[in-house]
């Protein structure tokens, strides 16, 4: 499902990811985890063509990012829910219209949209905070409206830039049992972390980043 | 209602002082726009009928009897770019001058003879009204023998001609500035909202939007804008007209031979909107991903 081959990428001088070799199968879920600045932010923004690489090859998908333009890099990001580190909300505009931003760029009907972000709502357990603004809600409530609208309309692939880093323990671990919800059905789910309870014991792979490398590949 | 058109509007209202300066401004390019173009319609229409109004007046010798005055006229009606030419005899002239002096008729008591010369007036096609052709054609006229004189408003063409030109000219450049300015009006503000919503708009592309998903709200806040500047525009003519102009023209003669150009104004909303959505395409340029 994505494949990286031999991929570096450079901000001026400084190296974000050195030599990556790396292949995630269809359906697989996994962690990418490491330090600080070691370059996980990056690695995801690869896959979803947020950034270029400067050499090597990646592969999302049936698409080649290097081929990707600018009419099928939205048909590649449809493919992909993003839980956004930064959250990424619309401050003017309530949880449901977030949420629905997802299907709404892909035209879908206003009554399925509807009943797919009531769904995803119900998923995250903020059914009741339909109606509220993101600055009405606590760090936790606004990180699960994010994994809302990430899965939202099943995704291919989902990918999850720190997501429970402002949940408490238990909220992280619903999250990750959604996570799993999802994943059994089919969606490749790459979960960027360095909570190392996340992936202890879960028996799933684990990619471990250090200064811009991929140095370890183990198992929880 | 359709997605694209319920945030443009919602943008509309939320940014409604910055919308409506923008309106006003629009509205008032538009205004001076209409201002120019009614000033040179009005003096091409005048223009166009000056063949109407305008002819050389040939004057023949004493000597001149009517049958050479005939094959002069025979010679004249040739050329190309002539209207009509006509003979005035001597006593024609007298009875003209007579007519034109109405009660001051006594001034030409006690002519033995009558003084005036026999004439040809000739007048133009339209397309033969230059100063310059005429002007040659006068020349020409001049070394035909049997014509003694030949009188024209020279200044009055040349003037008229002049000021058609200039007017032409500075309503060309003016109206290209104006429609320059109203675009840049609408790019600005489209570029302001544009700038506002960026987090937005940078989440969008995030979440799998097209470029055209992203620019329609911009473009329907682009032709709002336009097309409210345009109607605003319209109806400051249109109250100008009924509460002004039919006003001064029932009192003042000389205000009913401007001609109030309707077909020309009721535009102006279309040409708010295409100028509007010209401004928002420039302003958002090409999207990059």
């Amino acid at each position: 499902m994505i494949e990286f081959q031999d991929v570096s990428k450079f901000y001026d001088t400084v190296t974000a990811l050195r030599n990556i070799d790396l292949s995630i199968g269809k359906g697989e879920m996994l962690f990418l985890t490491g330090p600080s600045g070691a370059g996980k932010s990056t690695l995801l923004k690869l896959i979803y063509a947020a950034e270029m690489p400067d050499s090597g090859r990646i592969s999302v998908a049936t698409w080649d990012t290097a081929r990707l333009n600018g009419s099928t890099i939205p048909k590649l990001r449809r493919t992909i829910g993003i839980v956004f580190q930064d959250f990424r909300l619309l401050l003017n505009r309530n949880v449901f219209d977030n949420i629905a931003l997802t299907l709404r760029v892909r035209r879908i009907s206003e009554r399925e949209v509807k009943a797919q972000v009531l769904d995803a709502l119900r998923m995250v357990n903020l059914r009741h905070k339909v109606d509220s603004l993101p600055s009405a809600l606590s760090g936790g409530e606004q990180q699960r409206v994010v994994i809302a609208r990430a899965i939202v309309g099943d995704p291919t692939i989902l990918l999850a830039d720190e997501p429970t880093g402002n949940l408490d323990p238990d909220t992280a671990a619903g999250i990750m049992r959604i996570f799993r919800d999802i994943n059994a059905k089919g969606t490749t789910i790459l979960i960027a972390t360095h909570n190392p309870t996340l992936f202890k014991d879960t028996g799933l792979r684990i990619l471990r980043l250090d200064n811009a490398s991929l140095v370890r590949e183990e198992k929880g | 209602m359709p997605y694209s058109l319920k945030i443009a509007l919602q943008s509309l209202w939320h940014e409604k002082w910055i919308n409506l300066l923008s309106m006003l401004t629009i509205a008032m390019g538009l205004l001076v726009i209409t201002l120019m173009v009614s000033t040179v319609y009005n003096i091409n229409l005048f223009a166009r009928k000056l063949p109407e109004r305008f002819f050389v007046v040939a004057y023949l010798g004493d000597r001149v009897n009517e049958k050479q005055a005939q094959d002069i006229i025979t010679a004249l009606t040739e050329r190309s770019g002539i209207e009509k030419v006509k003979y005035v005899s001597k006593a024609e002239a007298l009875n003209e001058l007579r007519a034109s002096l109405k009660d001051a008729e006594y001034v030409l008591e006690g002519l033995n003879e009558n003084p005036l010369p026999a004439s040809i007036e000739i007048r133009f096609k339209k397309e033969a009204m230059g100063p310059e052709s005429v002007k040659a054609f006068v020349n020409s006229l001049k070394k035909i023998e049997g014509i003694e004189d030949v009188q024209y408003g020279e200044k009055f063409l040349l003037s008229i001609h002049s000021l058609k030109t200039a007017l032409e000219t500075i309503g060309l450049i003016l109206t290209m500035v104006t429609v320059s300015g109203i675009v840049f009006i609408c790019y600005s503000t489209v570029k302001i909202l544009f700038y506002r919503r960026k987090e937005e708009v940078e989440t969008l592309k995030l979440l799998g939007a097209t470029r055209a998903f992203i620019r329609t709200p911009f473009v329907i806040e682009g032709a709002v804008i336009g097309i409210v500047g345009g109607v605003l525009s319209m109806l400051v003519v249109i109250t100008f007209y009924f509460s002004v102009f039919r006003q001064l023209s029932a009192t003042l003669p000389i205000v009913r031979t401007v001609v109030f150009p309707g077909e020309l104004f009721l535009p102006l909303p279309l040409i708010g909107l295409f100028l509007g959505i010209t401004g928002s395409f420039i302003a958002m340029g090409r999207i990059k991903f």
